[in-house]
């Protein structure tokens, strides 16, 4: 293979007024007869032909790859790595938060959640008693509820555990969940590859007494 | 000094008025000395129930701006003596009360009578937080049915946040009335049972009212049920003012028809 390397001249432009630019090229014809000239925009017919009547070497709407110097490499380079770091920062912060949330924030309530009441938990929640019909709970986090919901439940979190209950509306990761899944004693409700999957904790009552 | 009751329900035409007219009247039946407040400012009702609309000269709003003193708003009744009835202004809205105006009215009531009996507007609104704002006690009078409860729960809810009591610390006590409990449809689950209701308010019960034809009547002659000794209303509001009497009343099984009565009784034979 036989190749040649060399540096021409680029003249990058736009049309706007054809008559403008007919008269710019006329006035400095021999300037850009040895330029390549590259042309932003729609080309019209008249600008064509008077390019090619010229013999002028144009080219429409490409991006030509420009050499660059080696300090704005550099620069590049090193914002690069920049970037790098902080992202790197942001993760482990991140992380660091969901650690948090897992291990210490667990907000036990027990009290009646009545009509008109919206609990809004940033973590994980443990209710030991009823939510009443007109009621909501939200958590970004696991939510455990022990007795029947007759509210409105918005849970985020990995899982959930509720009794039966036929009057609730539960929305887990904002897909509703279907109440007639739920069994008369404790189920889990967790998301596993995008899908719900809920599984009764106990179906059998344990005797302990036997 | 006395104690201070507001009847509230959330939702309208669960019957508070016609609890308070009736309340308020066996209690002075009982030798206590007790007064009925309408706060239902604009939509005064009361002073029809108890048969004293034609005796209204001064409301409670005038006593509160001071056009006119407590004595001469206060209206004793016929029927009998120890009842009295301040009653709401008609021509006005409920953004004429305060605070302060509303304290100072209640404790000077609360000074001169053993039971203050407060009957709350429908709603959950700015008159409703008024009457309940200076409240040692709640009464909630609820139907049987879905819509009713869920109102007075949210109405327990917001006496649960809003009453003074409860911001120094106190506990308001809560108690609950049933009124209007058809047995024959609680017995074939068209109706909700009284122990599903109390689980989902989770407040004391004080009384069931079983529904009675005879309640209508009465309000329309002003005349509360409670002083027709055959009405079955009116028993069962005997029964709970003297429960709120101090008085140990059973509590009737008013949720059994007598045929389901009858039914249970030949189970026994079988």
């Amino acid at each position: 293979m036989k190749s040649k390397q060399y540096s021409l001249k680029v003249f990058e432009t736009t049309v706007g007024d054809e008559l403008q630019f007919i008269n710019f090229f006329e006035s400095n014809y021999t300037l850009f007869k040895d330029h390549l000239i590259v042309i932003e925009g729609e080309l019209s017919d008249n600008i064509r032909q008077y390019l090619e009547k010229k013999n002028l070497k144009y080219l429409n709407n490409v991006v030509l790859p420009k050499g660059r110097t080696r300090k704005a490499l550099e620069e590049e380079l090193s914002i690069e790595n920049a970037d790098a770091k902080f992202s790197e920062q942001m993760a482990k912060d991140e992380l660091h938060k969901l650690e948090n949330q897992l291990q210490n924030n667990l907000t036990v309530l027990d009290e009646m959640i009545r009509s008109g009441r919206e609990v809004n938990i940033k973590g994980d929640l443990l209710l030991l008693n009823r939510v009443n019909s007109g009621a909501t709970i939200k958590t970004s986090g696991n939510l455990i509820i022990t007795q029947v919901v007759e509210g409105a439940i918005r849970c985020n979190g990995n899982f959930m555990m509720l009794t039966a209950s036929p009057k609730a509306n539960i929305v887990f990761h904002d897909v509703e969940v279907d109440n007639n899944l739920l069994e008369d004693r404790l189920n889990r409700v967790e998301l596993k590859n995008n899908e719900i999957i809920i599984t009764p904790v106990l179906k059998k009552e344990i005797n302990w007494a036997l | 000094m006395g104690i201070v009751i507001a009847v509230i329900s959330g939702k309208g035409g669960v019957g508070k008025t016609t609890a308070t007219a009736n309340l308020g009247l066996g209690i002075a039946i009982n030798n206590k000395k007790c007064v009925v407040v309408d706060f239902d400012i604009g939509q005064r009702n009361l002073d029809m129930i108890l048969g004293l609309e034609n005796r209204v000269v001064y409301d409670m709003v005038q006593v509160m701006d001071g056009e006119a003193n407590l004595k001469q708003a206060l209206i004793k009744s016929k029927v009998n003596e120890n009842l009295h009835f301040l009653a709401a202004s008609q021509t006005k809205d409920k953004s004429v009360l305060d605070s302060d105006k509303v304290e100072k009215l209640v404790s000077e009531l609360r000074e001169s009578f053993d039971f203050v009996i407060l009957d709350a507007p429908a709603g959950i609104e700015s008159g409703y937080e008024h009457t309940i704002e200076f409240a040692d006690a709640a009464i909630v009078v609820v139907n049987p049915e879905v819509s009713s409860i869920r109102d007075a729960d949210r109405a327990i809810g917001i006496l649960d946040s809003k009453s003074a009591k409860v911001k120094a610390g106190d506990d308001v006590a809560k108690y609950l009335v049933i009124n209007r409990i058809v047995a024959d449809m609680v017995e074939s689950g068209e109706m909700l049972k009284s122990d599903d209701i109390l689980e989902i308010l989770n407040i004391k019960l004080l009384g069931k009212i079983p529904e009675d034809k005879g309640v209508i009547d009465a309000s329309n002659q002003g005349k509360p049920v409670i002083l027709d000794k055959k009405s079955i209303a009116g028993q069962a509001y005997d029964r709970i003012s003297g429960r709120l009497c101090g008085q140990k009343v059973d509590m009737k099984d008013i949720e059994v028809s007598d045929a389901g009565l009858f039914k249970k009784i030949t189970g026994i034979f079988k």
